[in-house]
């Protein structure tokens, strides 16, 4: 038996939560359920239609949360990834970066 | 020239960067220059808060190991750092060439989920043998490792000739150091071929999961007994490597290890075989839900804790036949020993930052097809070709090196860019793998706190560093790396 696919909707605090994870957050989930976010009362609003079985909004949530972190890590940490990534880069294509 | 305004001083001190984990009454500390240290919680305090001070008997060690500030050895640190990184300086070291797709065993956890022997279109041809060799040898890396795969790679018997002879050839020509490499289930090993492989300098590397029973459980073969033919080349390999002759020099083979659902359990039996048939090291590998396997995960997989469990007992069997002096070593914590203890580079692709795809490793499909690694051209296989970087007929090297799967594989397998592992106290030595978070968790980037192979990881650091914390422990540990 098919199990139906549902809709969901809720609202995340935009003191945790950018845009910009959420929609992240939605590419990430675009095989489990269409993400819908716009600005809504009181926060983002964040509806899912069409989800597929054990779709839960939850681990949409974590996922969101997760890439907040990575933009919130990248603020602070992008020099030295970016040194590390771009050596590595440069390196397999044969070419030398002066330090 | 005007004097700068000197740096403002925070008082008391903090250490410089340091990355920690609590386990009971004690911390772990490790640095991005590899080095660690174990602390009482107390002394972890007074390092943190920036006073412990030099009559503090720890303090010399971490001082030593760049965990206090105004004792950096810059010059020092540096060159450690660039030798646990030195993958950073030079491009893609193995090539892993797969000669085709057919196979005539049937195995369970097949990750190149191969064709049947009659299949058609399922071989490299000559010439893109040829030129796939070519291309490796553009690689910016001046030693390389060309590895031979399928399916079963002695399917196509002509391929691999033609390989190995423009390798040896080429090798000279590009001034590099070519190592070949075979990996292959042994069941169509003739002793012409054999000869041919040792003449040319071509190390061998086998699959052995275990005792015949598991072995033949995990590996089908309609054609025979799998692990008799396995442990009869084997042994012949071995033979022909005890008996060096002028010329060439012949290798020691080697085996790998997969650990399916039916070897949990098993680890004595599964190292013992490995003893009793001379076998120095033992790749203790977890299956991975990656293509094929993922289908099957239900039937031959597990979990993170399933898995540490068994790799924990291993480790401590191992321990227990090494004190009573048999020569046997763990190879996954023998590479990350390697770092841990060496701060050397020990050329694992799959635990570094960023991790080997493309720009440590290439993997060349029968049609010449080139993947980040032979995990990403199995996610291929299924259909989805977010790992390929080009064709070898097609594209430049530069162009796989700047191509979209490159750049971002980079960049999502780049710890400093992983909230968890930005943090992790194991960062300084482990990796995460694209393609595993692409097919667990449906992006590159994953997501560590709910990611079984970091959980796994996890484990491994976590017994490797209790292991290293006992004094006898250390000695035999430290004997692994470097070997
Ligand atoms: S993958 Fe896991 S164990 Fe490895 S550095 Fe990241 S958080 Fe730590
Ligand atoms: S993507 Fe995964 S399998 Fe491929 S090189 Fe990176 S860590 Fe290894």
């Amino acid at each position: 038996m098919k199990e139906e696919k549902k809709e969901f909707s809720l609202t995340a605090d935009p003191r945790v939560y950018s845009a910009e994870a959420l929609r992240l957050a939605a590419f990430v989930f675009s095989d489990r359920a269409e993400v819908c976010v716009k600005p809504g009362k009181g926060g983002l609003a964040v509806s899912f239609a069409s989800a597929a079985p054990g779709f839960h909004p939850g681990d949409f949530m974590n996922e969101a949360l997760n890439q907040q972190c990575r933009l919130d890590l990248a603020k602070k940490n992008s020099k030295a990834a970016g040194m590390i990534a771009t050596k590595a880069l440069l390196s397999a294509a044969g070419e030398k970066k002066k330090a | 020239m005007a004097q700068k305004n000197p740096a403002k001083r925070t008082s008391p001190a903090g250490p410089p960067q340091l990355l920690w984990r609590r386990e009971g009454a004690d911390c772990l500390v490790t640095n991005d220059f590899g080095h660690y240290a174990w602390l009482k919680c107390k002394d972890f305090n007074l390092l943190a808060a920036g006073s412990l001070g030099e009559k503090h008997p720890k303090y010399a060690e971490l001082a030593d190991k760049g965990f206090v500030r105004d004792r950096l050895d810059f010059e020092g640190l540096a060159a450690k750092w660039r030798s646990k990184n030195a993958y950073l300086g030079t491009g893609p070291g193995l090539h892993i060439l797969v000669l085709t797709l057919r196979c005539n065993h049937k195995c369970l956890y097949c990750q190149s989920a191969a064709a049947g022997v009659g299949a058609r279109n399922a071989d490299m041809s000559v010439e893109t043998a040829r030129k796939s060799v070519d291309f490796a040898l553009q690689s910016s890396n001046p030693a390389i490792t060309i590895e031979f795969q399928g399916g079963e790679p002695l399917l196509n018997w002509e391929a691999l000739k033609a390989a190995v002879l423009r390798a040896r050839a080429g090798a000279k020509k590009a001034g590099k150091q070519v190592s070949l490499a075979l990996v292959s289930n042994f069941s169509l090993m003739t002793e012409e071929k054999a000869s041919f492989l040792v003449e040319n300098e071509v190390s061998v590397c086998t699959s052995l999961d275990g005792p015949a029973d598991l072995h033949n459980r995990n590996r089908l073969f309609s054609g025979g007994n799998s692990h008799a033919a396995t442990i009869k080349w084997l042994k012949y390999f071995q033979e022909r490597y005890k008996h060096q002759v002028p010329g060439y020099r012949t290798f020691k083979p080697s085996a790998l290890l997969t650990v399916s659902r039916y070897s949990l359990g098993r680890h004595k039996e599964i190292i013992d075989e490995y003893v009793k048939h001379g076998l120095e090291d033992i790749f203790i590998r977890p299956l991975a839900p990656i293509g094929y396997a993922k289908k099957c995960w239900g039937q031959i997989g597990y979990g993170a804790a399933e898995f540490t469990k068994f790799y924990l007992a291993s480790l401590d069997y191992i321990h227990k036949l090494n004190r009573n002096g048999t020569v046997i070593r763990e190879k996954m914590a023998a590479m990350m020993l390697e770092k841990i203890v060496n701060s050397r580079d020990p050329g694992y692709v799959d635990a570094r930052c960023p991790c080997g795809a493309a720009i440590g490793q290439i993997a060349y499909n029968y049609n010449g097809d080139l993947y980040t690694c032979d995990e990403g051209r199995m996610v291929g296989w299924e259909g989805d070709d977010t790992f390929r970087i080009g064709n070898v007929r097609a594209d430049s090297y530069r162009k796989v090196m700047a191509s979209a799967a490159t750049r971002a594989c980079v960049l999502s397998s780049n710890l400093e860019s992983q909230p968890d592992c930005a943090r992790c106290v194991y960062k300084p030595y482990c990796g995460v793998c694209p393609v595993y978070n692409y097919e667990v968790q449906g992006s590159l980037w994953g997501d560590m706190a709910a990611n079984d192979r970091c959980g796994l990881f996890k484990g491994i650091f976590g017994a490797l560093f209790a292991l290293l914390k006992k004094p006898g422990g250390e000695a035999i540990l430290k004997k692994w790396a470097g070997k």
